[in-house]
């Protein structure tokens, strides 16, 4: 007897008991010893420093601990909702800058991490960081996880172009004198219309050069208890700044962009400056090998002479999740990764991250040469401007406000293209003031947040 | 004045020729405009995938050197390889251990069938019902089976969110089993199909002596079963492509299916496009044979709804 | 078509599949849309009661009105575009040998089957900048376009789906077109050659008017599918786009309900877009009628 549905769906029927059948058994078979701690993290040069060093912890405690290298995009989203759901989640999680303010979104029960304020201050370890970190990964005046890093920004050049143009890069203390250098050397080299070579690399449709300009001056997204408080004319006129350099025959930015666009623009020298945080001059060194000495760093220019000359971005976080079962252990693998002096000088070596540990600034690791980028200290560079860092509020809607300055930034260019500079500033402070307040409505929506607003 | 431009201006010549030299066959120049615009639409429709295949053969070096293939004197296995599939099987690290790409593809596989399965079950019973009774409240039913197709899917997808997370399905594949398992839509296109059947058949069936069900299932099935290939086609094609179910409701990376997979992959493949490209070539394959095999079915079915009303 | 049955159960034995999944999962979830809607939630656990706020929220907040805009344009531009641009592949289609025919139909019915994410993530790598298929070719054939950013340019982003969702969907209905053109009466064809009608007279008085059914359907469901756009925008653009240029209502409720995670906040949305679509659809279907 044929079967009466057909061979078609009969295919299926049976595709469907083969599959589910090989699913099962893989599934299955995953459910293997479970190690004593499941550590979650996104980033790879991470995962080569924590290996190197997680035998001695498991020797000294006697356990087993598992490191995991998940996608960032995958830790975000899945964390995000396996921590609403109950799902299974790690027991130690590095999190991304500015999520936090996700997962600190509703009530203060609900946030999936343990809170750590306590356990920092007890063990009179709260002053050995570097004490602007902890503002980005708090809630209510609650630190939910241990800072990892300061990423201080710095500015990375290609230092044979340069040369062969003749530029003194240590005269670049100012962005005033920048833009003037970035003018003479933008120029269209083969006559196609399109300029060949450009001073700097800025994103046109995400803002996180737009942000770390901004925390340069201190002009923050949110204050410390949580207001919107960027409509201000330091904003204004840093969005304009932005504006003319990005736009219009005068402009001395292109985007570059990420992954094969950026190396093929540094490998040709279509932008000689990118913003440099510590993390991506490792980057550089893991993904262009064949610009070995060929790099340079300086501190960014000043909007001030003698202002602050860095900036911060981004950021990784380790926090303890409630779930966690053991969570003293995993207290001490924390303090264990993130606190251990010689360590860090090691994992300096391979990461280039200056650790937010002050101590540690002074190991011969951090403070050697290196030959990619000419024989600089890149330890020194960075560990000098690390004591300077802006601090970095955090809130639920720091994404919400992030998406707000990208518009305003983008109405500004229109208005660049119609009427040029006149009245720049002043449109985008009015818009400004717009976005603010619209983000003040959604902020004080939040029943959740304006509810429990916790003083410790 | 480049290639393209030359192509297409000989192409347009060739018409006017055409028509000089043929002038009393108008058939001809026609037939010939027909197919020349025919193909121009064929071509830009292939276009991508043609580069697709191109890009997953290249390596991650020259992919955006080249845009289909580098010409005759490059290829060496320095530019042309396999690569971009050794790294997309070679398995990631996850929470819960490595995970390979053909267990993705798996999952898939299964969700697709195993829903298209049940769903076709499902479905055309009640299209049977439909089809060949009447009874009372069958007029109210078919009413709010239309009423029903009125509101977007999306409506649906909060309150079932929190339904399935009560349940305790979070995580688990019957939340993207179950709640789809009837679709309304199917039970028209079987009720379609079974007024073709002839009562007759039916009636001597029960004559003697088969069950109800044993009709539907050896009697009327057998006979519908065009509509069947197309239903299943449709069905597990729209399954396979399925993106914001598991999005929404998977939370382990082993269990996840390909769409969602693969948009992950944009964001861990930066420099090797060309990895989540091969990716979506094998993610591809499946329905398109399925396609091949079903394409007629799948034409009539479709269009018996719309052309009949 | 009657069949008299004596045991009156008997169909309703058939449709208890269908039954009982319609009443937990539609019956329920529609009702409990409703609460939903009037209620902000942290996820799927805790819940509050805000009464209209969601809804007074959403109704004033700009970015909900972008993705309206947004979606409309998409919605009207497919139309308008894609639809003459499927019916005149079916025509051209029609006439010839059936072989061929099924070749090319094969072909350009093709890329339907590869869903919308797939293709959002092929475009995603097609639209590059500088050194992508799309801008190579579009500068080959008009000289223009090299360094155009389809897909960071809030302008161009617009454009950019609609030529994806040309690629996607003119195969699609054009089948149709096709299987509608098939059916029309060839005799009334004839009938208008023999009167001296030209190819375009016969065209809009006797084909027009047989496929008018057919053409009707297939508007209202693409107006309803475009409306409903979100899993391409979401792939090729990774989210709204910049500027939320991409933002589909869709889009917006899923960022609401499952980014943000406040459900309440979600159903409302839910409930402004089934709106939408009634009133749309109703609309088309009273205009159709009336021509």
């Amino acid at each position: 007897m044929n079967f009466p549905f057909g061979k078609a769906a009969l295919l299926l029927l049976q595709i469907a008991i083969v599959t589910g059948g090989i699913h099962l058994y893989t599934s299955l078979d995953r459910q293997s010893e479970r190690p004593d701690l499941v550590m979650a993290i996104f980033a790879p040069n991470h995962e080569e420093a924590y290996r190197e060093v997680l035998g001695e912890f498991e020797k000294k405690h006697g356990v087993k601990v598992q490191l995991q290298l998940v996608s960032a995009k995958a830790l975000q989203s899945r964390l995000q909702s396996s921590l609403l759901t109950g799902a299974e989640v790690p027991d130690l999680v590095e999190l991304m800058a500015g999520s936090l303010g996700y997962f600190a979104r509703g009530p203060l029960e609900d946030v999936g991490f343990v809170d750590l304020t306590e356990r920092l201050h007890q063990e009179k370890l709260y002053s050995k960081m570097v004490e602007s970190r902890y503002s980005l990964w708090s809630s209510r005046n609650r630190i939910f996880a241990l800072p990892h890093d300061v990423h201080p920004v710095a500015l990375c050049y290609r230092r044979d172009l340069i040369q062969d143009l003749k530029i003194d890069v240590n005269a670049l203390k100012t962005w005033a004198e920048f833009e003037k250098m970035g003018r003479n050397i933008t120029t269209d080299l083969d006559g196609d219309g399109n300029p060949d070579r450009y001073a700097l690399d800025m994103p046109l449709s995400s803002n996180w050069a737009i942000n770390l300009l901004l925390l340069q001056q201190d002009q923050q997204l949110f204050n410390e208890e949580g207001k919107v408080v960027f409509d201000t004319e330091t904003t204004a006129k840093t969005i304009a700044w932005y504006v003319q350099q990005t736009q219009g025959k005068n402009r001395i930015a292109y985007e570059a962009g990420w992954g094969q666009g950026l190396a093929k623009a540094m490998n040709d020298g279509l932008v000689l400056f990118y913003f440099c945080p510590d993390w991506r001059s490792k980057q550089f060194e893991m993904d262009m090998p064949n610009l070995d000495g060929k790099l340079g760093l300086i501190p960014l220019p000043a909007w001030k002479l003698g202002d602050r000359r860095t900036s911060t971005w981004g950021g990784t976080g380790l926090a303890i999740t409630k779930a966690c079962k053991k969570q003293d252990l995993a207290w001490e693998l924390a303090k264990f990764l993130y606190l251990n002096d010689e360590d860090l000088g090691k994992r300096f070596r391979a990461t280039n991250i200056i650790p937010p540990v002050k101590s540690s600034w002074n190991t011969p690791a951090i403070k050697e040469e290196r030959r990619f980028y000419g024989g600089q200290s890149v330890g020194q560079i960075y560990s000098d401007l690390a004591k300077e860092t802006p601090p970095q509020y955090v809130s639920p809607y720091t994404n919400l406000a992030g998406t707000k300055i990208t518009e305003v930034y983008l109405d500004a260019v229109d208005y660049f293209q119609e009427s040029g500079p006149q009245g720049l500033e002043a449109s985008i402070l009015s818009n400004l003031k717009e976005k603010a307040d619209y983000v003040r409505t959604v902020l004080g929506r939040n029943v959740f947040l304006v509810k429990s607003e916790a003083k410790p | 004045m480049n290639t393209v431009h030359t192509t297409l201006l000989v192409l347009g010549a060739l018409y006017v020729i055409l028509r000089w030299v043929f002038p009393r066959d108008r058939e001809l120049s026609s037939a010939y405009l027909r197919y020349l615009l025919l193909g121009i639409a064929a071509f830009l429709i292939l276009c991508p995938f043609v580069w697709l295949i191109c890009a997953v053969l290249k390596d991650k070096d020259v992919l955006m050197q080249y845009t289909f293939l580098p010409p005759l004197t490059e290829w060496s296995s320095e530019t042309l390889n396999f690569n971009n599939f050794l790294t997309l099987f070679a398995g990631e690290e996850t929470v819960e251990g490595v995970v390979y790409f053909w267990e993705y593809v798996i999952n898939s596989l299964f969700l697709a069938s195993a829903s298209t399965s049940i769903s076709l079950l499902f479905a055309s019973m009640g299209g049977y019902a439909l089809s060949k009774y009447e009874f009372q409240g069958k007029k109210a039913v078919m009413g709010f089976m239309v009423g029903s197709m009125m509101f977007p899917a999306m409506l649906f997808l909060a309150p079932v969110y929190k339904m399935i997370y009560n349940f305790g399905w979070m995580d688990t594949y019957l939340a993207l089993l179950i709640p789809g398992a009837c679709s309304v839509f199917g039970m028209f296109l079987f009720r379609q199909a079974m007024t073709a059947v002839p009562d007759s058949l039916i009636e001597a069936a029960r004559i003697d002596g088969a069950s109800e069900f044993g009709i539907y299932f050896g009697v009327v099935m057998p006979l519908v079963r065009p509509m069947t290939g197309a239903f299943c086609l449709i069905t597990f094609l729209g399954n396979w492509n399925n993106f914001i179910g598991p999005q929404v409701f998977i939370q382990t990376q082993s269990k996840l299916p390909l769409p969602v997979v693969l948009n992950q992959y944009m964001g861990v493949y930066t420099q090797e496009y060309g990895v989540f490209l091969a990716g979506t070539l094998i993610a591809i394959i499946p329905p398109a044979v399925l396609f091949f095999a079903l394409q007629k079915e799948f034409v009539s079915g479709l269009t018996s709804g719309a052309v009949k009303g | 078509m009657t069949s008299v049955s004596k045991k009156a159960w008997v169909p309703w034995a058939f449709l208890t599949p269908y039954l009982v999944l319609t009443a937990i999962f539609f019956v329920y979830p529609f009702l409990n849309s409703i609460w939903l809607a009037f209620h902000q939630t942290n996820g799927p656990k805790s819940s509050i009661y805000v009464g209209l706020s969601n809804f007074d929220f959403v109704l004033q907040d700009p970015l909900f009105y972008t993705s309206v805009k947004n979606t409309t344009i998409y919605a009207v531009v497919s139309v308008l575009f894609q639809l003459p641009l499927s019916l005149g592949l079916a025509m051209l289609l029609n006439s010839g040998k059936s072989r061929i025919r099924n070749v090319f139909r094969l072909i350009l019915f093709s890329p339907h089957l590869v869903g919308q994410i797939f293709v959002g993530i092929l475009f995603a790598v097609i639209f590059t900048p500088r050194y992508g298929l799309f801008n190579i070719g579009l500068q080959e054939l008009i000289g223009w376009g090299l360094e155009e950013r389809w897909l960071a340019n809030p302008n161009l982003v617009m454009p950019a789906l609609i030529i994806v969702s040309m690629w996607l969907y003119v195969g699609f209905n054009m089948i149709y077109f096709l299987a509608a053109l098939q059916n029309v009466d060839e005799g009334l064809m004839d009938a208008a050659k023999v009167d001296g009608a030209n190819r375009f007279q016969t065209f809009w008085n006797v084909t027009l008017p047989q496929i008018k059914p057919v053409a009707i359907f297939v508007v209202v469901m693409s107006t309803i599918g475009s409306y409903q756009l979100f899993e391409l925008p979401y792939a090729l653009l990774g989210g709204a786009g910049p500027n939320n240029s991409g933002l589909t209502i869709v889009g917006y409720l899923y960022s609401t309900a499952f980014e943000s995670g406040d459900l309440g906040t979600g159903a409302a949305i839910g409930w402004l877009l089934a709106l939408i679509i009634f009133v749309i659809s109703t609309l088309q279907i009273k205009i159709a009628k009336v021509e």
